[in-house]
């Protein structure tokens, strides 16, 4: 009777030690890729954060632009109060057309 | 041979695997079970700021087109500190900080922090701009670090600040909400805190839902509030000059959409930066529009009227004998010249402010019937979107004596927050329907989805024939009275009342020459888009609240007609086409 062997043609110790180097490469790239992706997510974050400050700082000259409009009194730097307002009918929006 | 071979092979695996658990179950312990010692133990090592960067979801205004202006944001800079045993010329370490950080560091504290040897960090200057900061990093100074910080930032200073509010540290470690919307919706504003590094191992076992389903997404975000930022600065500015002319205690302003309940601005003075904490007086710090009961006066008669006209006790035809002054339970009530009117009809009530006519229409209403729409009006906090709201001091409608409830009829003997009052006032503008006044429309969250909130809970109080009828009466007020008449604008009915309140005495009376005024008006009357309510406490040298508080109601009413472009209701030609003219 003849038994049936499985031949492989190389040694499972340099298959075992073949895939310990390949899933070490991998794990190593995908630490790199994640340490990676962290950074650049930490650099993007703060950019954003910093964008977001800059546009703080609009908005305060705004809004203090805003204030320093409303507490000036206009008769005092030459301007008078109208002394009629007329109001006008609104168009329709077909005749600009 | 070969079977040994095997064993071999078997044993270092066993040993492989064996070594790969140990290693697992170390990381488990060291990054899962005592990952939180660890971190800690890190952050001690190693006092850097980068790690405790702080975080915060913004809040914003919205102006009348829409748009979002940041109310409370976050703003970036650095933080200077120093290591006193490596730090070799304090001296030149010093003028080199204070060339970008002066209003921070004096010379002395600098010298004292770097005279502290025992020490390793020693943080030494705070909110340096980023430009500065990076050169002074760049310059390299041994012994002086330049970190990363992030604080919150107000960029309209003291606009809104008691109802936006303040983060301060809390009994803990942490920057929390401490009042107004920053308490209100710490939940969402807050953040969890993730710091730059992270730990994979753990997030790896320990977060796998994360992956899915996010929670942090489902709360934190940013809140959008209804507060219009150039309306509220105008209310700023008039309650800021009303408060300085007379020297009073203090004023505040509420505009509200009487229809939704949206506040588009709610002023006080006096009031505080929120970027200058340290030179804030604590008791400005609360939002007196819901911690703060006042008795009102006169504006309450315009509810004692509709709740008459509603229980159907009288008719706007209804008339009275008007004596100037009553006797009721020993005590005398009289209006406030004392003079009598005769037999006038109820409109003369609102239209000269009558106490007596307020307190027959009390006496005709019964008590009961006024207990309980007094109770529906104030009995309950309004739901604002505040912390801290107070309840209306309402004792007296628990009593039976016919006096309490006559005084209560003009406004004395009841003390109600802002809020409350002009909630209640709302219902007169909005049809007889109380409504939720809230801040916030909506809360954008970061998973990028925005989620309107709602505020649609209604409380049917008077009918609306009955507020109708109230409002021609305010109405008529502002066109004949107000000014003299002159305050009348052709082109919009606007629906006003004056209250003037004595100030208790903290001993069971009033003084008699100390005042509480107040103001209420909405806008067009039989449509309105605003509701103002004004408030100036103990005013000087004045007497009356149409003295102190007209100017700057017809002022803010005149801007909110320009700023939105409120259409004419009354006034224009019947020819279509032709123009109608307003004098100012």
């Amino acid at each position: 009777m003849h038994k049936f062997r499985f031949h492989i043609p190389f040694s499972p110790v340099s298959l075992a030690a073949g895939t310990v180097v390949v899933l070490a490469v991998v794990y190593i790239g995908m630490i790199a890729m994640v340490m990676s992706y962290a950074a650049l997510t930490i650099e993007f974050t703060q950019s954003v954060k910093s964008d977001e400050a800059s546009l703080a700082v609009l908005e305060s000259q705004y809004l203090s632009g805003v204030a320093q409009i409303e507490s000036v009194d206009y008769r005092t730097i030459g301007y008078a109060a109208p002394v009629a307002q007329i109001f006008v009918p609104a168009a329709s929006m077909t005749a600009l057309r | 041979m070969r079977a040994q071979f095997r064993f071999r092979i078997r044993l270092v695996l066993a040993g492989i695997v064996l070594a790969a658990c140990i290693v697992l179950v170390r990381l488990y312990f060291i990054q899962i079970v005592h990952g939180a010692d660890y971190a800690e133990k890190a952050d001690r090592q190693f006092a850097s700021g980068s790690s405790g960067l702080f975080d915060r979801g913004n809040i914003y205004f919205t102006d009348k087109n829409g748009t979002n202006i940041s109310a409370a944001t976050l703003a970036t800079g650095f933080l200077v500190a120093i290591n006193p045993q490596t730090l070799q010329d304090p001296e030149a370490a010093y003028t080199a900080i204070a060339a970008v950080a002066s209003s921070t560091v004096t010379h002395d504290s600098f010298i004292a922090s770097a005279a502290k040897k025992s020490q390793v960090y020693v943080e030494v200057a705070h909110h340096v701009p980023d430009a500065q900061g990076q050169a002074l990093a760049a310059l390299d100074i041994p012994g002086v670090q330049v970190l990363r910080e992030r604080w919150r930032y107000y960029p309209g200073g003291t606009l809104a600040s008691q109802s936006i509010g303040i983060v301060s540290y809390g009994s803990g470690d942490s920057l929390i909400g401490q009042t107004g919307l920053e308490a209100q919706y710490d939940g969402t504003l807050s953040r969890s805190g993730d710091s730059l590094y992270k730990n994979f191992f753990a997030e790896l076992f320990s977060n796998v839902g994360n992956l899915l389903v996010n929670a942090k997404d489902a709360r934190e975000g940013d809140i959008v509030t209804t507060i219009e930022p150039e309306v509220q600065t105008r209310l700023d500015h008039d309650l800021a000059e009303v408060n300085k002319r007379y020297s009073s205690k203090e004023s505040g302003g509420i505009i509200m959409d009487p229809s939704t309940g949206a506040i588009i601005a709610f002023g006080s003075y006096p009031t505080y930066d929120g970027n200058d904490l340290q030179s804030v007086n604590p008791k400005v710090l609360g939002n007196p529009f819901v911690e703060s009961v006042h008795e009102f006066g006169s504006i309450m008669k315009p509810l004692t009227m509709t709740s008459g006209l509603d229980a159907g006790v009288i008719t706007p035809e209804t008339t009275y004998n008007d004596t100037g002054c009553i006797t009721v339970s020993t005590r005398k009530i009289c209006n406030w010249d004392h003079k009598a009117r005769g037999v006038i009809p109820m409109q003369q009530i609102i239209l000269q402010s009558l106490n007596v006519g307020a307190s027959w229409v009390a006496t005709q209403l019964g008590q009961e019937k006024f207990r309980g729409y007094f109770t529906t009006l104030f009995g309950q906090k309004t739901g604002i979107d505040l912390p801290y709201e107070g309840h209306a001091l309402l004792s007296n409608l628990s009593t039976t004596q016919q006096v309490n409830f006559d005084n209560m009829s003009f406004g004395q003997g009841i003390a109600v927050t802002p809020i409350q009052m002009i909630r209640a006032l709302g219902a007169i503008a909005n049809g007889g329907v109380m409504v939720q006044p809230h801040l916030v429309s909506a809360i954008r969250l970061d998973s990028g989805i925005e989620r309107s909130l709602d505020w649609s809970q209604k409380v049917p109080v008077f009918s609306a024939i009955a507020a109708r009828e109230t409002t021609q009466m305010m109405t008529a007020l502002v066109d004949q009275k107000l000014e003299n008449g002159k305050a009348i604008i052709p082109t919009m009915s606007v629906a006003a009342k004056t209250g003037t309140a004595q100030l208790t005495d903290g001993h069971g009376g009033y003084y008699d020459n100390r005042y509480f005024h107040s103001f209420v008006g909405f806008f067009p009357s039989y449509s309105p888009r605003f509701i103002i309510l004004l408030y100036t406490n103990d005013p000087q040298n004045v007497e009356f609240a149409s003295e102190t508080l007209d100017s700057t109601f017809l002022d803010l009413v005149h801007f909110l007609i320009d700023y939105y472009q409120v259409p004419p209701d009354r006034g224009l030609s019947a020819q279509s086409g032709t123009a109608s003219t307003t004098s100012l």
